[in-house]
């Protein structure tokens, strides 16, 4: 962890001057919109007054030193830190323009449509088939002919499919670690979510998967508005179009990413894209 | 060092269970071996050259009796044949003997009948002296009903056949006269008032009506109460002579199938003078004894047979105190059998002459028999536990004076003709049933309460809850037991309909609380901290338990007639004990939760957060999670807690012991008790005479409830390492 870590603190210069179409953010559709989220841990505030656009069909990054609150705002996103006891949050998270903390919302649906993988591969001890069925299960759909489809076009979607079409009965706990994170993705994008949280999906995975999951994030952001949380710069500069670098619970700078980091307005962003503390 | 130690330690617990086990099959192993037997001595026919009546052995088998036809009774040592004590019995001097009984074995006497009509009872005595420390052993002839003879047919016709049976209060000889009369005497003891020794005689006779049919066989049973006629071609007459002034005929009957032309050639009792011994001149030996009919009517019945030997059976001598016996055939081959356990269990080749008179040491360690050549042989038997064979331990035995095969334990009795019955099937049923009601109690609520606990409710609540839930384990069960049967028992016969009320009233009224809760206004539902609302249970459950409580009087005054346990017996024809499986289950399902809850709440409190979350994510509701993930991630952990619950409620002892009654019944009613293999072993294992087949057989129970609980917990291991492989998570 530590040595990836350094070892991508630097700037991959070559990714960042790759052609890339220019856009503005202020210019995008907003499948999200934080709006002066404040979080509590218990008397610890988590996070301050942030304000922020999600677009549409972009993958978004977050980036920062560890403990600075990305992965906090990420769970903000689909409810998650509801189940982290003490938590309180005031501000508002809007979905297509309706506030997801309101109290008529059933975050049950709302996760439906805000998708979200984890840093760890957590596929469940059943079969292949059944862990990519399992959200479609939940929504009580018996009709083993779409089951069938919609697995085989979620494993697909996941570019899984190839590896594991023979062996979708075998245990989901026999796959590598590369593939139980795509089977994760293909397990979150089977029930079609607007938005597809990643919470360093890659962290845990060595290069070669790592570089599969970014390839397939690419392929993904055709269909879905991806938020990624990484630790790892290189990656956000390749995988995103947006990044925002959070520091101490505070969004310092939200940007295009090519601007971002070849061009950052903030200190603070500066001497972390650069290396100098993270 | 570490490492090492909790080898030595890991390994002297394996050593431990092996010594354990290797123990008890030590003890047990006795019952398993065969008999065995070895000549000890054979020699020519001592004393006179009269032929052989009977014979007989005193209790250490070291002096033997040989009355014959001479009227003399000749003592002799049973290994080397030398002569003892030679006496002529004193019978006058006119007379010649034409007949002869042999009384209760135990009882040793035996009856002469003479030519003048008059009858003789013998018995021999061993007197015991030790001049220079040395035993010495002295056989004398007593005439336990006097020497002068008793007269028995006035007629002064020969008795040609007869039956002696002498007891402490009355005699009965019963005789058939050369003209074919069956006559029926008794006599009823007086003692006299001042000399206890001196007894005189109150004789009365009746004449039984007889067709005068040929009779071969006449037995007497040691009650006075049974007689029995039977004539060489197999048909037999049971009359009943409880009352000596009018006896009543009972049954005829044919104990040898008339078309196979066999002849019947040797008619005893087995020991108990219940059953009838038929041995035929195909070698067969038929157990018979009396079997209640439809009309309540006891009638002779065929039980077993044994059809072991070839040639015609000589003679049969059934042990003193246990259900076996020899015999004899032409062929001067012995065989021992046991009569309940259904087993040939030795054959031994005597001679190569016919056998022609056999006799059996009291303790069933020796034999004596006489070929028809006039040599003895004395035989030393070991045969410790004939009564034991797989049939008798498992299967139904058909016991004397049952009405049916059954499965039986009863192992001791006020009586010493009682015959042990020592069938372990209750007992396994018996540990089954507890186990399996205090499982039908402890398994849902320990789950329900284990993932409550672990899943849903707060983390302060929680760090209560467990704990005192797991204290309950350190309860002693011995207090758990003594309630259960002093105070639970009673209370749960006052209300029984309360009982059942409960069953229906705790889930409905739970439920109904819990739908209210869920309505409420918001301003109430959040006065609660998340997690916190089980609390609420708590004053809910007692009030629910008190309305059941109350309802039970008039439920019972409703619908049962005012008694529910009378309306249960005569009504429904349910048999009630006070002591029944609802109090073994409440009581043991009690003893059982906190080991099932604990480590099912363990399980699933140990399943990874990610898995919750991922399920979470998508959409999932928690109960969906719990019952699609959590539980099925958890199961290797919640099979082996209610293993490991069923292995405690299986050898848990103290509370079956208090609570059950102990009857040894085999039946699944709720309302009925039951005895376990542990309570067995520990009422009976105290009073068991050590080395004893009933000792014996208690280490057999417990090495079956060790190999139980072994091959259960394997079993369980081996399924629970399968689930293990399937589900376990990362």
């Amino acid at each position: 962890m530590s040595s990836n870590e350094t070892a991508t603190h630097g700037i991959d210069i070559e990714s960042l001057t790759r052609p890339r179409a220019q856009r503005r953010l202020s210019d995008e559709e907003a499948s999200m919109e934080v709006k002066d989220l404040n979080l509590f841990y218990g008397q610890k505030q988590a996070l301050h007054g942030i304000n922020m656009l999600i677009p549409k069909q972009r993958v978004t990054a977050f980036i920062g030193p560890s403990g600075c609150g990305k992965s906090t705002l990420l769970r903000c996103l689909n409810r998650m830190n509801d189940l982290v006891d003490g938590t309180r949050i005031d501000g508002q998270v809007l979905l297509d323009g309706h506030d997801i903390y309101d109290k008529s919302v059933n975050v049950a649906d709302l996760r439906r449509r805000v998708g979200m993988v984890f840093q760890k591969p957590n596929p469940f001890p059943k079969s292949i088939y059944e862990n990519v069925a399992y959200g479609l299960r939940l929504q009580g759909v018996r009709d083993r002919h779409r089951i069938d489809q919609v697995v085989e076009k979620a494993l697909k979607g996941a570019a899984l499919w190839d590896e594991v079409k023979d062996r979708l009965q075998e245990s989901a706990l026999g796959l590598s670690g590369g593939q139980q994170q795509r089977l994760v993705i293909a397990r979150a994008i089977a029930i079609e979510p607007e938005v597809l949280l990643l919470d360093e999906p890659a962290s845990a995975l060595d290069p070669i998967s790592t570089l599969k999951i970014e390839e397939l994030i690419s392929e993904l952001k055709d269909k879905y508005t991806i938020v990624i949380v990484t630790h790892n710069m290189q990656q956000a500069a390749r995988v995103s179009d947006y990044t925002a670098f959070m520091y101490l619970g505070k969004l310092i700078e939200y940007d295009d990413t090519n601007r971002l980091f070849t061009n950052p307005r903030e200190k603070q962003t500066e001497d972390y894209i650069t290396g100098r503390y993270g | 060092m570490a490492k090492h130690g909790v080898a030595i330690g890991g390994i002297s617990v394996i050593i431990a269970i092996v010594l354990i086990f290797f123990y008890l099959l030590l003890v047990v192993f006795p019952l398993f071996e065969p008999a065995e037997a070895e000549q000890v001595g054979q020699f020519d026919r001592p004393g006179g050259a009269g032929h052989t009546l009977h014979m007989a052995m005193e209790e250490q088998a070291e002096i033997g009796v040989r009355f014959s036809d001479d009227g003399r009774a000749t003592f002799f040592e049973t290994t080397t044949g030398q002569l003892v004590d030679d006496q002529a019995l004193s019978l006058p001097s006119s007379t010649s003997i034409t007949s002869f009984a042999i009384g209760e074995p135990l009882d040793a006497r035996v009856g002469y009948g003479l030519s003048d009509g008059s009858a003789v009872v013998v018995r021999p005595v061993y007197k015991e002296s030790y001049p220079n420390d040395v035993r010495v052993i002295t056989p004398v002839i007593t005439y336990p009903l006097g020497e002068e003879p008793l007269p028995i047919d006035e007629a002064g016709q020969a008795l040609v056949k007869l039956a002696v049976q002498d007891g402490e209060e009355e005699a009965t000889v019963v005789a058939v006269t050369a003209d074919g009369r069956l006559l029926l005497t008794y006599f009823a003891k007086e003692a006299d008032m001042f000399d206890e020794e001196a007894v005189s005689l109150e004789r009365s006779q009746v004449e039984i009506p007889h067709d005068g049919g040929p009779v071969d066989f006449l037995l007497l049973d040691k009650d006075q109460r049974n007689l029995y006629l039977a004539s060489a071609n197999g048909s037999l007459i049971h009359y009943d002579v409880t009352d000596k002034e009018e006896p009543q005929l009972l049954q005829r009957l044919n104990v040898i199938d008339p078309e196979t032309r066999r002849r019947l050639t040797s008619l005893t009792f087995l020991t108990g003078d219940i059953s009838l011994l038929v041995g035929d001149s195909s070698g067969r030996i038929v157990q018979w004894f009396g079997v209640r009919d439809e009309r309540g009517n006891k009638r002779l019945r065929a039980i077993r047979s044994f059809d072991e030997q070839q040639r015609p059976i000589r003679a049969i001598a059934p042990e003193y105190s246990r259900k076996g016996f020899l015999a004899a055939d032409e062929s001067g081959r012995v065989d021992i059998y046991h009569t309940t356990a259904e087993r040939l269990l030795l054959s031994l080749q005597l001679s190569d002459h016919a056998l022609s008179s056999l006799a059996i040491a009291p303790r069933a360690n020796a034999m004596l028999a006489e070929d028809t050549s006039g040599r003895l042989h004395f035989w030393r038997i070991h045969n410790e536990h004939p009564e034991i064979s797989w049939s008798s331990l498992w299967g139904k035995v058909w016991y004397e004076s049952y009405d049916a095969p059954s499965y039986a334990w009863q192992s001791s009795s006020a009586s010493n003709d009682f015959e042990p019955k020592l069938s372990l099937t209750p007992l396994l049923f018996g540990t089954i049933k507890a186990a399996f009601y205090a499982m039908l109690l402890a398994v849902p609520l320990a789950i329900l309460g284990a993932v409550y606990t672990a899943y849903f409710m707060s983390p302060s609540l929680r760090s209560m809850v467990k704990p005192s839930i797991e204290t309950m384990e350190a309860l002693p069960t011995v207090i758990l037991g003594f309630l259960a049967g002093l105070w639970l028992a009673p209370m749960i016969e006052l209300y029984l309909p309360g009982i059942f009320s409960m069953l229906l009233i705790m889930p409905v009224g739970i439920l109904l609380f819990a739908f209210l809760w869920n309505h409420a206004p918001r301003v109430v539902r959040h006065s609660v901290p998340d997690g916190w609302s089980a609390a609420l249970l708590v004053p809910v459950v007692l009030l629910l338990g008190w309305l059941s409580m109350s309802l039970s009087m008039p439920l019972e005054t409703a619908f049962f007639a005012g008694d529910m346990r009378h309306w249960l017996t005569h009504e429904m024809g349910i048999d009630f004990d006070q002591r029944n499986s609802i109090v073994v289950g409440l009581a043991m399902g009690f003893a059982v939760i906190p080991t099932i809850f604990s480590i099912t709440e363990d399980a699933i409190f140990s399943v990874p957060k990610h898995l919750t979350f991922g399920s979470l994510a998508l959409g999932a509701t928690p109960w969906q999670t719990l019952t699609r993930v959590i539980i099925l991630t958890a199961s290797p952990g919640i099979f082996s807690a209610v293993m490991i619950g069923a292995g405690r409620a299986v050898g848990e002892t103290m509370i079956v012991l208090m609570a059950t009654g102990n009857t040894p019944v085999m039946d699944f009613s709720i309302f009925q008790g039951m005895r376990t293999l542990s309570a067995n072993i520990a009422v009976e294992m105290p009073e068991a005479e050590v080395a004893s087949t009933h000792y014996r057989v208690l280490f057999l129970a417990a090495l079956v409830l060790f190999l139980f609980t072994f091959v259960f917990n394997t079993l369980a291991e081996l399924v629970r390492q399968r689930l293990r492989r399937k589900y376990s998570s990362l």
